[in-house]
């Protein structure tokens, strides 16, 4: 607030200096110093805005975005905290890279294998919509690591990880802050076996009744979902917890580890140099709508995946999820009805199955989805596809669970697809999920917030929280005898974007004094009430990390301006200086 | 199933506050005229009941739109409203005890219903449809103005920016009553605060039927500014909010006087 006071205080000045310069000009006749003088624009104050989601969707990320905002605003920037809605802080982020920078969440991902940075942060990726690289950033060497660790294997795979993050930490194209606990409250009065987080679609496909319970109702403070189940759509998403219960993939994690699903298995072998997989399906797979599933809807997904438009445009319009996955795959053939050969692009095998992950679409839904979006009829943007403005009201996967009905943003209900092979007990799967789901229906409700979740699971009227609650709800949770906390480490990690298409988020320098803005620990622990762990790179615990003094010695790395989390706002003022940058009456000026 | 219980206790609440309340202020020998002439009356102001069930029909059927247009075309105030204001509600809710919280949570809920619903009972029984003319027209200008506002302005109140100093209080000591709240409202429409414009409002026309119904003037400003408070103590709404909603009131109290008396 102070920020921008000076600021427009210090404009009128500048201005009223102008106009007195221009009389004085034009009176002694000195017409060429005037214009020398007027020719040139005033440098303005930085000003910044910084996009978070309301306090109601997650509680985290605007107490982070604040704390950052005030010691911005003592650096001189006018700086503000601008709530934004999910889906429209989605939209303005990743389709439309309308924002300056963000504090939020990575989507949960296949983060087992540092691969999926490659999308996050590959330079081919600067201009697409989706999460693809929405900093914008584009850095050579970064790009040659992250090109390297998709093609090699062994020691030489874990020097091109730490490159990767060693040039990450260097030149922030965002700056990593924690990874989280994701918490729910549970109640195990009526679902027993919730080995994993609620979030993860297997956990709750696993869950067993202790009685005659036939539905599992879930309560979230998400409800995108009851409107949107489009699962190509990157506003629409985060977890997908529930679009990967609709729609199966040919490949899952299970217990870490990649496992066919619908697939009954994959050879991956080199030929000509080129590394591919001859992949067959299980026997009478079909879709919800009663259409057989075949070979052809595999080729359909990789090449629809890569361009919704199907050859139809100009140049190619893809989903804007799984774009790191799919990018994996160069060609998939039709061998016969169930079998297909998938060839890859330049990665080694490890890399090249993450591609069997993405879900199946079937072909004779969205082959009808590869017109340019119209609105009202009137073709309104040539690089967009109805596939990506399709809401998907009645979603046709091939998951263990089918649409019912919803209801927009209050509730979804999905019923059990007997259909299924897990209903035929697949002897290659772990006990657990043979014949799952064991619940007949499965219930979602939307609500306004973590207390009013809370409420509902400690109410009886849900059995678990299934988008992740805030640390402020856990008293509560322990208050209620009924109610058990689940807390598993998440991989989404929290971050701050930087949009560096525009200055002064384009200089690494100015960059890497803001990622010293924030006292990380400290916050963490203040905010997240220590359910977070402080992160320096996104990888922290996968095993792949680098240690924190190789980052600190390459980046910023976790060393605050000040001390107590107090900010040194002499200390913090010299290092824009030192970077180049200049202050006039308090305020740190633009280029 | 989760809307019901509460839903209903805040009816049933109201219902008995409003019923009391007709018996002490209005008086049972007025309510008994009032139903034997009732058809009459309603007849009299039959054009803004009417407009009045439009514009809530209006109001609850486009309300979801409006929040999506409001995406589009709106501007998001939010930053330039603590901007302004700074730490105004952290500092009101500082001065707070759980008594003041639990009490501003009742006058959030239950005080608005009534204050809303029990001078129209009051009104009816007046054998002058003058007061009601106003107050529904007074009701049907903030409910249409105030979605006009919410398309073109786009906030979220402190509670949603200010995680660490503002609590949301209402929600977090009471989180049922965010089942109903959420059925009738998004998030993001704080400015201005129809709590605020509508409470305004009541005790506006209040005032202009002062020599009727003196001590009801003096409960409608007890409870209308308790609501008031309360949109501010329990982090719902910035002061700003009110502000504009009391700008809000004048502006529909002005033209319901208007209404009413040129007839």
């Amino acid at each position: 607030m102070t920020g921008r006071e000076a600021g427009s205080a210090g404009v009128s000045r500048r201005s009223v200096l102008a106009t007195a310069a221009a009389a004085v000009g034009a009176v002694s006749g000195c017409a060429k110093r005037t214009r020398n003088v007027m020719a040139r624009d005033p440098a303005s104050q930085v000003s910044l805005r910084i996009l978070t989601v309301p306090v109601d969707a997650n509680p985290y990320p605007a107490r982070i975005a604040q704390a950052l905002a005030a010691n911005l605003r003592a650096c001189g920037v006018d700086a503000g905290v601008e709530p934004t809605g999910p889906e429209a802080l989605y939209r303005r982020v990743l389709l439309d890279h309308d924002f300056d920078l963000y504090v939020g969440q990575f989507p949960r991902t296949d983060w087992r294998d540092p691969d999926h940075l490659y999308a996050l942060a590959h330079s081919v990726y600067a201009g697409e919509p989706g999460w693809q690289n929405p900093f914008g950033y584009t850095n050579l060497q970064l790009d040659d690591a992250l090109e390297t660790q998709r093609t090699t294997s062994g020691a030489e795979r874990k020097t091109a990880v730490a490159a990767v993050q060693e040039r990450l930490a260097e030149s922030q194209p965002f700056t990593t802050l924690a990874v989280p606990d994701a918490l729910s409250a549970v109640r195990t009065d009526r679902f027993g076996n919730w080995r994993g987080s609620p979030m993860d679609p297997l956990t709750l496909l696993g869950l067993s009744p202790t009685g005659e319970a036939t539905t599992l109702r879930l309560g979230t403070t998400d409800g995108r979902i009851t409107g949107n189940r489009n699962p190509i759509t990157a506003e629409f998403r985060t977890r997908g917890t529930f679009v990967d219960l609709l729609y199966d993939s040919l490949g899952r994690r299970v217990d870490g580890v990649l496992r066919p699903w619908l697939a009954a298995d994959w050879r991956i072998s080199e030929r000509d140099g080129q590394l591919q997989a001859l992949l067959s399906l299980r026997e009478d797979l079909t879709w919800h709508d009663g259409e057989p599933l075949t070979a052809d809807d595999v080729a359909f997904t990789y090449e629809f995946l890569a361009d919704t438009s199907l050859g139809a445009a100009e140049s190619p319009i893809p989903a804007s999820r799984y774009r790191g996955r799919t990018s994996l795959v160069a060609d998939v053939s039709v061998v016969d009805e169930t079998t297909v050969r998938v060839a890859f692009a330049d990665s080694s095998p490890v890399v090249a199955e993450r591609a069997f992950t993405v879900p199946l679409l079937p072909e004779h839904v969205w082959a009808e989805q590869t017109e340019t979006a119209r609105v009202a009829g009137v073709e309104t943007n040539r690089t967009m596809t109805e596939a990506l403005a399709w809401n998907n009201p009645q979603p046709v996967g091939s998951g263990p669970l089918q649409f019912e009905r919803a209801v927009p943003s209050e509730s979804l209900r999905l019923s059990r697809f007997d259909d299924h092979f897990l209903r035929d007990d697949p002897e290659d799967l772990p006990e657990r999920l043979t014949g799952a789901p064991a619940y007949e229906e499965l219930r979602l409700s939307a609500v306004g917030s973590d207390d009013a979740a809370v409420e509902l699971v400690a109410a009886g009227d849900a059995d678990a929280t299934v988008a992740p609650v805030g640390a402020a709800v856990v008293p509560r949770i322990g208050r209620e005898s009924a109610l058990d906390l689940v807390s598993r480490p998440s991989r989404a990690f929290y971050h701050l974007g930087f949009n560096t298409r525009t200055a002064p988020l384009s200089n690494t320098r100015f960059r890497r004094i803001v990622a010293r803005l924030f006292a990380r620990s400290r916050i963490v622990e203040s905010v997240f009430d220590g359910y977070a762990q402080p992160a320096e790179t996104p990888l922290v615990g996968t095993g792949w990390e680098v240690p924190e003094r190789t980052l600190d010695d390459v980046g910023p790395g976790d060393t605050f301006v000040g001390e107590g989390g107090e900010l040194d706002t002499e200390a913090a003022r010299a290092a824009f200086v030192e970077a180049g940058y200049r202050y006039d009456d308090g305020d740190l000026l633009s280029e | 199933m989760t809307l019901l219980p509460v839903l209903s206790k805040v009816v049933a609440v109201d219902l008995v506050v409003v019923t009391v309340s007709a018996l002490v202020l209005v008086g049972p020998e007025r309510l008994r005229e009032t139903a034997a002439e009732l058809p009459d009356r309603l007849r009299d102001v039959a054009v803004p009941l009417v407009v009045l069930a439009v514009v809530l029909l209006v109001n609850s059927l486009i309300r979801e739109p409006v929040t999506e247009v409001a995406w589009l075309v709106g501007v998001n105030v939010t930053p330039i409203i603590y901007g302004i204001e700074g730490d105004f509600v952290a500092w009101f809710q500082s001065l707070g005890t759980p008594a003041v919280t639990t009490l501003f949570s009742y006058a959030y809920v239950y005080g608005y219903v009534y204050v809303l619903v029990f001078p129209l009972v009051a009104y009816a029984a007046l054998e002058d449809s003058r007061a009601l003319r106003e107050l529904t027209v007074a009701y049907s200008v903030n409910y249409a103005l105030g979605l006009v506002c919410y398309v073109l302005v786009v906030a979220y109140g402190p509670r949603n920016l200010l995680g660490e100093t503002v609590e949301s209080l209402l929600y977090t000591q009471h989180p049922e009553f965010q089942f109903l709240t959420s059925r009738v409202n998004s998030n993001t429409n704080v400015f201005p605060s129809l709590h605020t414009s509508l409470s305004a409002t009541v005790i506006g026309v209040a005032y202009d039927t002062r020599e009727t119904y003196p001590w009801w003037l003096a409960v409608a400003t007890v409870v209308g500014l308790s609501i008031i408070g309360a949109t501010m103590y329990l982090g719902i709404h910035w002061a700003t909010d009110v502000v504009a909603g009391l700008v809000l009131a004048a502006i529909a109290v002005t033209i319901g006087r208007r209404y009413a008396n040129r007839q």
